[in-house]
């Protein structure tokens, strides 16, 4: 196929498939909450419908940077499908995507002038302290594997089993890091309801629409390279079963876990990065 | 160790006399993510941040002025250029040296700030800085000093590791995270971004998370696991 029919091809499944698991997510945590909670559509929706809604900038806000960092977050998604599905490139591009999807959180939400939105950039600045270390887990995969390439990955798996077998503590470490990006997470403490909507709540119309587009993506991305680097070589079913599972389990710790307050949460997640960091280590010189 | 299994296949080399610049698809996005929030930062004005006043239903406005607007401006321009040099560089002393820059330049965007938090911590920030620098640079001697090269397609081309390339290593690895105030030094660092100056204190951000993901690199390349 074409490779930009390939690029927008996966692009449109990452969107789609994305916002499904997103609208299901709700639907579980309403289900357990004793709600009956919205259709699993709605975050489609939801998005769809920002495209067509007036866009209006608050006057505080710092222009062009405010337009363009909610735009340049839809772009930074949109390369990590093509660094991934696409192409199985590097990883440490890939954690370099999200390095820059770190200052776009942070700066989306500082560039209106709202202090709600400066709330959230403090936490962003805050999370990305505990976020980063769990992005160690690369290292991690690079000294077992001795590559960073996705097909390089995938071609050891295939010969030597699944990651997750070799270095668990590992997937736990990346598993904690997909937890801190879904909605309502124990971590998701730059968009903690205390905060309004933490860096989006100045996002109105078209910006909000191409943040909600991001969102699904990375969601997409993010489950895409944790099945990818921990269950090896995957067909479509695999892939589908696997971000299902992983979005039904994230809805349900979401529906059952309170948000938690933002020293607490970075200091859970920096234990988890640092129990896995040398729980693995030690792991891989003992076997 | 081949270097293409890090950042991806090498796409090309610019040899500057025995400064050989590689380029892979990593260093090309990080070096291209670097000057287009340069470039926007160059282009962009600052925004107002409002706060409720205490003892009344007003709302305080706090802005950058223009001289202190001037000069962040130009230094958050400088840290972006020295974070795209530090992206693409293939030389060890030239990613320390632009390392010491970007830590030289991050006080200096907010120094000029009249919020006595944000000078605080940008003191604090500067005391750390100042004090990384040591191990950095010693660091990047040791390497020096132990391998004969300061090239990094050469240092990947090492057959083993040292025992004095691993301590230079970890004196890198503390030098890289004083300089860009990384954890645990990061509670110091976040206090100075509650100022006003979105597009400087971006840059800010940036260039110690864009650093932190080079730096693993060119770690993984002078040690040698395998």
């Amino acid at each position: 196929m074409n490779l930009m029919a390939t690029i927008l091809l996966n692009v449109l499944i990452a969107f789609l498939l994305g916002s499904i698991l997103f609208g299901l997510q709700r639907k579980i945590m309403a289900r357990i909450q004793m709600r009956p909670g919205p259709p699993i559509i709605q975050h489609l929706l939801h998005t769809l419908k920002f495209f067509v809604k007036e866009s209006s900038f608050p006057r505080t806000a710092a222009m062009p940077f405010y337009v363009a960092i909610a735009s340049m977050l839809c772009a930074i998604w949109v390369s990590a499908v093509i660094v991934g599905p696409v192409a199985q490139g590097s990883l440490l591009l890939f954690f370099g995507i999200y390095a820059l999807h770190k200052i776009v959180e942070h700066n989306a939400g500082s560039s209106s002038g709202s202090p709600y939105g400066k709330l959230s950039c403090v936490r962003a600045v805050f999370s990305a302290a505990a976020e980063v270390p769990l992005f160690a887990v690369l290292i991690i995969i690079y000294l077992q594997t001795n590559t960073m390439v996705i097909s390089d990955i995938i071609s050891y798996q295939a010969a030597n089993g699944p990651l997750l077998f070799t270095i668990p503590l590992a997937a736990v470490m990346f598993f904690v890091l997909i937890l801190s990006k879904a909605p309502y997470s124990p971590f998701a403490i730059t968009k903690g309801k205390d905060i309004i909507s933490g860096y989006e709540t100045e996002h109105f119309g078209v910006l909000r629409g191409y943040l909600m587009i991001s969102e699904s993506i990375a969601w997409y991305m993010l489950l895409w390279v944790f099945l990818t680097v921990f269950f090896g070589p995957l067909g479509v079913m695999g892939y589908l079963v696997g971000m299902l599972a992983l979005s039904v389990l994230t809805a349900f710790i979401n529906a059952t876990t309170p948000i938690l307050n933002p020293n607490h949460s970075i200091m859970v997640q920096v234990t988890f990065a640092f129990i896995g960091i040398f729980g693995s280590i030690l792991l891989m010189l003992a076997f | 160790m081949d270097i293409s299994t890090l950042g991806g296949q090498i796409l090309g080399q610019i040899p500057l006399g025995d400064i050989v610049l590689y380029l892979t698809p990593f260093n090309l996005f990080m070096f291209a993510g670097a000057l287009i929030f340069t470039a926007l930062i160059a282009m962009s004005r600052t925004e107002t941040q409002i706060e409720a006043e205490f003892g009344s239903l007003k709302d305080n406005e706090v802005k950058v002025g223009l001289e202190e607007f001037k000069i962040r401006r130009f230094l958050a321009i400088v840290c972006g250029l020295a974070t795209a040099g530090a992206m693409i560089t293939g030389d060890l002393f030239n990613f320390t040296l632009f390392v010491a820059l970007i830590g030289i330049v991050n006080i200096g965007i907010v120094s000029a700030v009249k919020q006595i938090d944000v000078l605080n911590a940008a003191f604090q920030y500067g005391l750390i800085a100042m004090i990384a620098s040591l191990p950095l640079f010693g660091g990047a001697a040791l390497v020096l000093a132990s391998t004969g090269t300061l090239s990094l397609l050469q240092l990947s081309t090492l057959a083993s590791t040292t025992p004095m390339m691993y301590f230079a290593s970890l004196l890198l690895l503390m030098g890289i995270a004083g300089e860009t105030g990384v954890a645990p030094f990061y509670a110091t660092k976040a206090e100075m971004f509650r100022t006003p100056g979105s597009p400087f204190i971006l840059i800010i951000h940036l260039s110690s998370l864009l650093v932190i993901v080079r730096a693993i690199e060119i770690l993984l390349i002078i040690n040698k696991p395998f």
